[in-house]
């Protein structure tokens, strides 16, 4: 029973992907469709997370003793879920929006298909089936960065594909050297790697693994192979740039997690130069994404560098390797993902109605669609860190774990580096906020609501931002379970 | 007698079935395809008997000396390499008929294309190194025709540099041949090795060299850096010769003869861990990243493809110098997913090229959408080739990066450095044709496509038959990779 | 002695009087006729000889020519080897000669036709007697007559460019000659023998005396340097393409093929019937004549790949395969001389069959020997073109042809010599 939701919950974007983008008109029976189904898949995850922990399924064997595995733990359903209903909401907005850039259906058939790959990545239960569905993943959503048809476009995507195989290789490269000790087996709490076979081998393994994390990273936007967001970004449709920035670098931290507490020992990172090393790239990508984000005028690509920074956050709070680090860092991913979609789908939603795209262009947009500006102030709140929305208390956690952890220095270095990014968010968001609702007062502004389908969804995630942020304490509570098995 | 003298037979009759072809001259088209067709597929379906039948018999048709004859015996390798010459041959020859209509003098042509094929099966048959050089330098003959085929100046002059360099390689393979006579057992292919060790005594060095030498004259037509430049230009052959030569007959005999060398004859325990393991390893890591990046610098759609299989040729090649039981697996394995999926890429191509004639990358726009079969099977396969799991590609990748980590010499994480590399160029390279095909940019004028649509059921078939092919190879990569390991073990 | 064994005498005597019978023929026809005939029995009669010999178990016999018991009288000397040549030659001199002969009569005057004949006579005796020779003087007297032979079927076609070969071809000739003369008696001089088997064992005695080391030294180095310049090693080649890239066709194929080798093969049978291979050895000149062998391949070979005219080319192909040659004769070791025999023979085939057929696709393009004016000429005469093609592979060493045999041999040799 449990083995068949999984098997729903991985094929069914899939199937809703094809069928949708055959249809031929993207009109009420297309979205509907949609929604439906990928209703139905979110409580798929829902009902496989609670009530399936633990089943496996395996799905094909290739060459070499290598096995491609699904497993249901409890981080993975942690990523699906929210990666899950995030999608569906994202979804719900675009409707609008690409009936307005055009070529729906080609942009939902990758879209929606994209999550089965997001799905494979999060139940994978070794390296290698994530590598494969990691890659899956970037191919799939190649099209929705080409999808504009532009130059410039065409430029990106071939950044993005780039910089993609580049990092998943160097992945890949990782994992082929890990091989020999283990590291292709299924994923466990603490780590797989045999002691016995990885005697004599540490630096090798350290080395091997630091080059994976760098791979890997290179999707989280980690220095410094992070430079394709800031292009892939602006091009992309809206919808597309939201889940890049929200999700897709979440694949990312996933894969770097999953190498960190799943493969390796924490004994043979902790205090090793490759902690200290990885740590200080966490914390120079902090610094660099905010502030260049604060010198950025395009709209979307502020949001980009910001991206680059806040996720630097989460992948500061994995390498610390201290469980209440651990903790900030998953609040924060929880934080981040739903206060960047809503950035960016409010930035969508600013271009669609004024075609503006620049920062100082916010004047009175408070007043014409509040709604959105509302979400907007919600989520900035959020990224800056001010109580009661989400932000503070990963940050919080995040700091306690730094200063606890076993390099403090460097982790007061990281507070410090976290407080000033702190006040440059503030910097690249609040000035917009005020603007937007305090314009001055020579200018005239009317209200121009969006439609419904593109307000809902920034208002539920909204919601949840200030919901999950309030109720933090209650949501720490399962957190800190996933987290107590790995430093057990 | 029991009969094993009949694994003859897959090799001579392709010479019977070409010369009198070249005296028959048909002028009906029909009748030529049918004779051809017959040809190959009786052929074929005999060499698969043979294999499946006579494997391990010893069989020689002339000896000249002790240690010199020339023999045949079907191995495990060679099972291998002759299946899969013997299958991919007969799709080949069913795309060459429709694609040789616009080319002209079929008759010749498709003579030496049937001599061909049975040079090639002899290759794969040999028993020994002497079978295997005689074999060698009469591939080089037999395809030298069907390179300068279109007898332009640009054919004749490929099909100079062609002979050149096939020339080289072959006297560089003969000082290798010359010096196992002296210092082996025998020629013949023998698991682990024919050297002997203790005539051998001090001078290592020497043999080490020879084996360089013996590599880099076997591996001219794997096109193995520095001696490569000849297939580029050779691809201006018309596409079932390219395709054949790029992707089965030519330079997978030069890879096939590169691990009979290492494995059969000088033996990898001999080998493993001295300088002339790092040099060859070396050059091969160097084919592999210089390939990707020319054919990401060339806009020529054909001359990219070559430019891809001389890096791919070298994935095999880093494999086999590994000198382990893994990688003689790991490049076996993706010698099969390589030819597979490069034959079909350069039958796309062909397709393209015979329908629209358009030549270059950036003529590519919205084909896509006009051209379905051939695009989605190059889609497919391009995917393969790139090393997207669970495709062929990726299976034979992996295998080789899971024996280079498990190799001692640094050499290897040169190697193992190098793929990754390579993989993101051949992502790029590949990629630009697909974006291109199925994502034009705005303001593409689909009507300028207007009469572009799918070559027939001739072209057609063959295409999806192989991409069908490779989707196979990737789902059966494990059971094949198990058998293999079998083979190997007695390596 | 069964009369098998009369054939290597009758051979040289037989040639020599058809010699003289056809300067008597006018129509040129009958004279060809009348050798072919001649070379058809030579080569029949060496054949049997051949067998005979093989089945008593491969010795060699002496014949006494003129029951003039020796040391006093001439010899002749045959085992499976020689008899093994002479039946190669003739085959080749019959191929070579009906492979040029429409060119024969084209080129050479009408009136000389027979003459022609003659001399290719005079020059098959002169090479079979080097071949079956015992004693040096004779094979002395037979290279004068093959010298002035040759000489003369270089200028059989009466053009200026052949007249003008001819000429430098004679001089470098006689000099070698001469070189071989004074060679010859000083060794006379200090052995008193002129039979090569009485002669090695006063060589061998002289050695191990230490006395008149320097004569000794000095005719080997006159006689060797003398056949070396006949047989156009490097740095005596460059009368080569001229000579032969004139000739007629058949005149060019003999040449190259047939009496370059006959003065290699002299040379081994100095080395192994008068010196000893180990006197030799400790002249060092086996050492020379390998290093001398390898300049001559790589540099016959690079002239070769300069030319445009396709006769001089594979003149200097003639001269890089005598390297070939040398080489494995300056291996040293006997493996090393049996690999220069087999690439005798087999360059010998090749050769003769190179030269005809460019003859013939010479004579389809214009009489022009320019590569240029030779494209296409395999489709005006394909026979020639196929004949050509098989030549060349053969040359170029590629296996289940000829001289890939030889190559292999010589390849193996150089690697059982102990370095």
């Amino acid at each position: 029973m449990a083995s068949g939701l999984l098997v729903i919950a991985l094929f069914l974007p899939l199937f809703t992907g094809l069928t949708a983008g055959d249809m031929r008109k993207a009109g009420r029976t297309f979205r509907r469709y949609i929604v439906w189904l990928l209703s139905f898949e979110v409580l798929a995850v829902l009902a496989l997370v609670i009530g399936g922990q633990g089943t496996v399924l395996p799905l094909l064997k290739v060459a070499g003793g290598l096995q491609l595995v699904l497993r249901v733990d409890a981080m993975g359903s942690l990523f699906a879920v929210v990666f899950s209903i995030i999608w569906l909401l994202v979804a719900v907005f675009g409707f609008e929006y690409m009936a307005h850039e055009g070529k729906s259906q080609r942009f939902y058939l990758f879209y929606i298909c994209t999550l089965s790959a997001l799905i494979g990545v999060c139940f994978a239960a070794n390296m290698a089936t994530l590598y494969m569905f990691f890659e899956m993943m970037a191919l799939l959503t190649v099209p929705l960065i080409i999808h504009s048809g532009t130059e410039d476009s065409y430029m990106a995507t071939l950044k993005y594909l780039g910089y993609s195989i580049f990092g998943a290789g160097l992945g890949l490269l990782g994992i082929f050297f890990l091989a020999p000790y283990g590291g292709i087996g299924s994923f466990v709490a603490g780590g797989n790697l045999d002691p016995a076979l990885l005697a004599g081998h540490e630096e090798l393994a350290l080395a091997m693994y630091f080059v994976a994390i760098i791979g890997f990273g290179c999707k989280a936007g980690l220095l410094p192979l992070h430079a394709w967001l800031p292009t892939a970004h602006p091009v992309a449709p809206s919808p597309a740039s939201a889940v890049l920035s929200g999700i897709i670098t979440k694949a990312g931290v996933l894969a770097i997690l999953r190498m960190t507490y799943f493969v390796f020992p924490a004994e043979l990172l902790r205090g090793s130069w490759v902690q200290a090393a990885l740590l200080i790239l966490a914390i120079c990508t902090v610094f660099t994404g905010s502030m260049l984000a604060y010198k950025e005028k395009l709209l979307k690509r502020r949001l980009a560098y910001s991206t680059v920074s806040q996720v630097s956050y989460v992948l500061f709070g994995i390498f610390l390797l201290h469980p209440v680090a651990l903790l900030g860092a998953l609040l924060q991913f929880i934080y981040h993902a739903l206060a960047k979609n809503i950035l960016f789908l409010s930035a969508g939603a600013i271009i669609m109605k004024t075609h503006h795209t620049t920062v100082d262009k916010f004047s009175g947009l408070g007043r014409r669609m509040p709604l959105m500006m509302g979400a907007f102030t919600v989520a900035s709140l959020s990224l800056v860190g001010i109580p009661p929305c989400g932000g503070f208390v990963s940050k919080w956690y995040l700091c306690v774990g730094a200063l606890d952890s076993a390099t403090p220095l460097i982790g007061m270095v990281g507070m410090v580096v976290l407080m000033v990014s702190a006040l440059l968010t503030a910097g690249y968001l609040l000035p917009l906020v005020i603007a937007a609702f305090f314009p001055g007062r020579d200018v005239e502004v009317k209200r121009d609501l969006l439609p419904e389908s593109m307000s809902v969804p920034l208002v539920i995630l909204a919601l949840l931002v200030v919901c999950l942020g309030l109720g933090a304490g209650w949501l720490a509570q399962p957190l800190n379970a996933i987290v107590a098995t790995l430093f057990a | 007698m029991n009969g094993s003298w009949m694994i003859f037979i897959p090799v001579i009759a392709p010479f019977l079935a070409g010369f009198v072809l070249s005296q028959l001259r048909f002028e009906e088209r029909r009748k030529r395809e049918i004779y051809c067709t017959i040809s190959v597929g009786v052929n074929t379906l005999l060499s698969l008997l043979m294999i499946s039948l006579f494997r391990g018999e010893y069989v020689t048709l002339v000896r000249f000396t002790e240690k010199l004859s020339f023999s045949l015996r079907i191995d495990g390798f060679g099972a291998v390499f002759g299946t899969m010459v013997a299958l991919l041959w007969f799709v080949t020859t069913i795309y060459a008929f429709e694609y040789m209509k616009h080319e002209g003098r079929e008759n010749i042509f498709f003579s030496f294309f049937l001599m061909s094929y049975g040079v090639v099966m002899g290759i794969a048959f040999s028993a020994n190194l002497m079978t295997l050089y005689i074999f060698y330098e009469m591939l080089t003959l037999f395809t030298f025709p069907l390179v300068i085929h279109a007898m332009g100046a640009r054919d004749r002059h490929a099909g100079k540099l062609y002979l050149v360099y096939s020339m080289l390689g072959a006297a560089l393979a003969f000082m290798g041949l010359i010096f196992v006579h002296q210092y082996g057992y025998s020629l013949d292919f023998t698991p682990g090795g024919v050297l002997n060790l203790e005539l051998i005594g001090e001078k290592t060095e020497l043999l080490q060299l020879i084996f360089v030498m013996t590599f880099f004259g076997f591996g001219v037509k794997a096109a193995v850096f520095p001696f490569w430049k000849w297939l580029p230009g050779a691809s201006v052959a018309p596409t079932p010769v390219t395709a054949l030569l790029h992707a089965v007959a030519v330079v997978k005999s030069g890879v096939f003869a590169v691990g009979r060398s290492i494995y059969f004859i000088f033996g990898s325990s001999f080998l493993a861990g001295t300088w002339a393991q790092d040099v060859t390893m070396l050059f091969a890591a160097i084919t592999i990243v210089m390939g990707s990046a020319m054919a990401l610098a060339t806009p020529h759609f054909k001359r990219r493809l070559a430019y891809s299989t001389i890096s791919n040729l070298s994935y095999i090649l880093f494999a086999f110098t590994l000198m382990s039981p893994a990688g003689f697996v790991a490049g076996t394995l993706h010698m099969l997913a390589h030819a597979v999926i490069k034959i079909t890429l350069f039958f796309c191509a062909g397709a393209v090229l015979y329908k629209t004639s358009r030549e270059f990358i950036w003529q590519l726009d919205g084909m896509g959408r006009k051209m379905p079969i051939v695009f989605g099977c190059f889609t497919i396969c391009s995917l393969g080739l790139m090393g997207v799991p669970p495709l062929a590609g990726f299976s034979s990748k992996w295998a080789i990066g899971v024996a280079a980590a498990a190799c001692d010499s640094p050499m290897a994480i040169v190697g193992t450095a190098a793929l990754i590399i390579s993989a993101l160029l051949t992502a790029c390279y590949l990629f630009a044709v697909i974006l291109r095909a199925y994502f034009p940019l705005n303001g593409f004028d689909y009507n300028s496509l207007a009469k572009v649509k799918d070559p027939n059921w001739l072209m057609t078939v063959p295409l999806v038959v192989l991409t069908g092919a490779s989707l196979v190879l990737a789902a059966g990569m494990s059971p094949l990779s198990q058998w293999l390991a079998t083979v190997a073990a007695g390596l | 002695m069964s009369l098998v064994y009369n054939v290597p005498f009758v051979s040289i005597f037989l040639s020599i009087l058809i010699a003289v019978l056809c300067t008597l023929f006018k129509n040129g026809r009958n004279a060809q006729r009348l050798t072919f005939a001649l070379w058809i029995g030579v080569a029949v009669g060496s054949a049997m000889l051949l067998s005979t010999l093989m089945f008593n178990g491969g010795t060699s016999f002496t014949y006494a020519a003129g029951h003039y018991p020796a040391p006093w009288g001439n010899e002749l000397r045959a085992g499976p080897l020689e008899a093994l040549f002479a039946l190669v030659y003739s085959i080749v001199m019959l191929l070579s000669l009906s492979g040029g002969a429409e060119h024969t009569f084209e080129d050479v005057v009408e009136e000389k036709v027979s003459l022609y004949y003659t001399v290719m006579n005079l020059l098959f005796a002169g090479m079979l007697a080097l071949i079956y020779t015992n004693d040096i003087f004779t094979s002395y007297v037979f290279i004068e007559i093959s010298t002035i032979a040759a000489c003369s079927i270089i200028m059989a076609k009466g053009e200026g460019e052949s007249l003008l070969e001819s000429m430098r071809y004679l001089i470098m000739y006689l000099i070698g000659s001469t070189m071989f003369l004074f060679g010859v008696v000083i060794l006379y001089s200090i052995t008193g023998h002129l039979l090569m088997e009485f002669l090695q064992k006063e060589i061998v005695a002289l050695w191990m005396s230490g006395e008149y080391q320097l004569p000794l030294a000095a005719s080997l180095a006159l006689m060797l340097i003398g056949l070396c310049i006949k047989t156009a090693i490097f740095p005596f080649h460059s009368i080569l393409p001229g000579a032969h890239g004139s000739a007629t066709t058949a005149s060019s194929a003999v040449l190259s093929g047939l009496l370059l080798e006959s003065y290699v093969i002299l040379i081994i049978k100095i080395f192994y019937r008068v010196f000893t291979p180990e006197i030799i050895a400790s002249y060092h000149v086996y050492d020379i004549m390998f290093a001398f062998g390898i300049i001559a391949m790589l540099l016959g070979s690079y002239y070769a790949l300069k030319e445009d005219d396709i006769k001089r080319m594979l003149a200097y192909s003639s001269a890089a395969q005598m390297g070939y040659i040398f080489v494995a004769i300056g291996i040293g070791t006997n493996a090393g001389a049996v690999a220069a025999c087999l690439h005798i023979i087999t360059h010998a085939f090749t050769k003769a069959m190179l030269f005809t057929t460019s003859g013939a696709l010479i004579g389809v393009s214009g009489h022009s020997r320019d590569f240029y004016d030779l494209r296409g000429a395999a489709h005006r005469d394909r026979l020639a073109g196929i004949g050509f093609t098989i030549g060349a592979i053969s040359m170029i060493g590629v296996p289940l042809l000829a001289c890939f045999v030889s190559k292999l041999y010589i390849a193996i040799a150089s690697l059982i010599y102990p370095p």
